[in-house]
């Protein structure tokens, strides 16, 4: 019961984010509204009973990405007096990509026989530490090793002094 | 007891009393901060309000009531007032996972003082803490001031460097005891020795590292690059007057004892000691005490690094060593009692 009032509130407060992001006018407001949004999806997790997946997400995605749009913030010049006009700019075919995806999730939400669902049993962190480096190792590895690459080009590119 | 169960009950009973005693200690620790700084420059300190000058912060409190209200005209005036509200909290959610006390049978709790003792513990000091650095920026970019700018840009570059090492040296405990909330972390401890001491050298080094990560977090000297009264006026804070000032200030002694606080849990032993178990929360608070005295100490006999010099040390030292002393721990793991699972 609490579980269901509070899964509906924190979905409202969610949409409520999203749409505040797409209609900021201000970027670095629209940056705090995308952090707000990220925190309350991990509240969805807590009330799902996923702690560790809510800690993850507070850490990668309102410490990392919002960190990263931050210092893009910081490199860009902020105009104080000049208007911004309304980013949304292509009403249309925004509206026809969201409605497509929104028939999508309902489609799914539909056609699926939720009574026959089996409550998903609560996975302790060790469960997923285990599974990440047992069955799943090789895919890990190839996850660590893609990331590694991804930190020396990055390092690459930032050394580059050509002009 | 069975009402005690109900997580929320459990919370709020808990809650309340650690949320009034860490206020109050942040309250308490700005007198003793003007104390101490007295003696080592040989004054007395505040002298004049109350006994010893202890009823100072109510006194600083009053004065910051009084004070007018302002918000720059060209600030972004929601972000401005948002900005104070956020640093005390986050400082506070910290103390939520923190065992107090209790008893434990080998290295298995039969109870915990504890607000909400979570599985994920150490994640979620780490991912509140990675939080910090959101409101200083906001502050300083909603002052519209370029020393408030400068100020913030230097936070959220110092705070995600050594955000780095903290967590690395963080993941030592984690790795030699194999457990992720803190109640585990300490119950180990009692069981097979603090983790400064055992595992022998991993365990010390992170402690140190540890230490050094969460004085840059929470911004004191010698990292305290933000703020760098002699160059950046007063960092962030610059444009913000009366209580939203007060907030400020009580949050950095709060962000500084909780600081104390993790690191005494992580790798101190948090609440075991040699006497019986009822005493454990008196170990915690003296050792978390001592790490405290030792951050003013530092801040009131060191002088303050520069930026470039603080990103080195973080990324050409501290980064390499910790990744190795997780390494180590790793491997050593294999031969700790309890380990080799």
């Amino acid at each position: 019961m609490i579980g269901t009032i509070a899964l509906s509130a924190l979905g409202a407060l969610m949409i409520a984010c999203g749409i505040a992001v797409v209609r900021a006018r201000d970027l670095v407001h629209a940056v705090f509204w995308l952090a707000a949004m990220l925190i309350a999806t991990a509240g969805l997790f807590v009330v799902l009973e996923a702690p560790f997946l809510a800690g993850i997400q507070i850490v990668l995605y309102t410490g990392g990405v919002i960190t990263l749009m931050l210092f893009g913030v910081m490199l860009t010049h902020r105009d104080l007096d000049a208007a911004i006009p309304n980013p949304v700019a292509h009403e249309l075919r925004a509206g026809i990509t969201a409605a497509a995806l929104a028939g999508a999730l309902l489609l799914g939400i539909w056609s699926t026989d939720w009574g026959a669902a089996k409550p998903a049993a609560t996975v302790s962190v060790a469960q997923i530490g285990a599974h990440l480096l047992g069955p799943q190792l090789l895919a890990f590895e190839l996850l660590s090793v893609l990331l590694l690459i991804a930190m020396i080009g990055a390092i690459a590119l930032a050394r580059r002094t050509d002009p | 007891m069975t009402l005690l169960s109900n997580p929320w009950i459990h919370g709020l009973v808990v809650g309340t009393p650690v949320l009034l005693v860490f206020l109050a200690a942040s309250a308490l620790a700005s007198w003793w901060e003007r104390k101490f700084a007295g003696r080592m420059q040989n004054r007395l300190g505040p002298t004049i309000v109350g006994p010893f000058g202890i009823l100072q912060p109510f006194a600083d409190a009053l004065k910051m009531m009084q004070k007018e209200d302002i918000v720059p005209r060209a600030a972004d005036r929601a972000l401005f007032n948002l900005a104070p509200v956020f640093p005390l909290a986050l400082a506070l959610a910290v103390l939520a996972v923190v065992p107090f006390g209790g008893s434990w049978a080998g290295d298995e709790w039969s109870s915990a003082l504890v607000v909400a003792d979570l599985d994920i513990g150490v994640i979620w000091v780490l991912a509140v803490s990675g939080l910090m650095v959101f409101p200083t920026w906001m502050a300083g970019w909603a002052s519209s001031n370029k020393y408030t700018l400068l100020a913030g840009m230097r936070s959220v570059a110092q705070g995600v460097s050594y955000e780095i090492p903290l967590v690395l040296a963080a993941m030592v405990p984690v790795v030699a005891t194999g457990e992720l909330s803190l109640s585990g972390i300490v119950a180990w401890q009692a069981e097979h020795g603090w983790l400064v001491f055992w595992p022998p050298g991993p365990g010390l080094f992170a402690f140190v590292i540890f230490f050094m990560a969460s004085l840059a977090e929470a911004n004191r000297i010698p990292f305290d690059i933000p703020e760098a009264e002699s160059e950046l006026v007063a960092g962030v804070l610059v444009e913000y007057t009366g209580l939203k000032f007060g907030l400020f200030m009580l949050a950095e002694y709060t962000h500084t004892i909780a600081a104390s606080v993790i690191a005494s849990v992580l790798f101190l032993g948090g609440a075991h000691g040699p006497m019986p178990e009822i005493f454990g929360p008196m170990w915690l608070v003296l050792k978390a005490s001592t790490l405290f005295v030792i951050i003013y100490w530092i801040r009131w006999s060191w002088y303050r690094f520069r930026s470039d010099q603080l990103m080195d040390l973080c990324w050409r030292y501290l980064v390499p060593i910790t990744l190795v002393l997780v390494m180590i721990t790793a491997i050593m793991r294999g031969f700790l009692p309890g380990g080799a699972s």
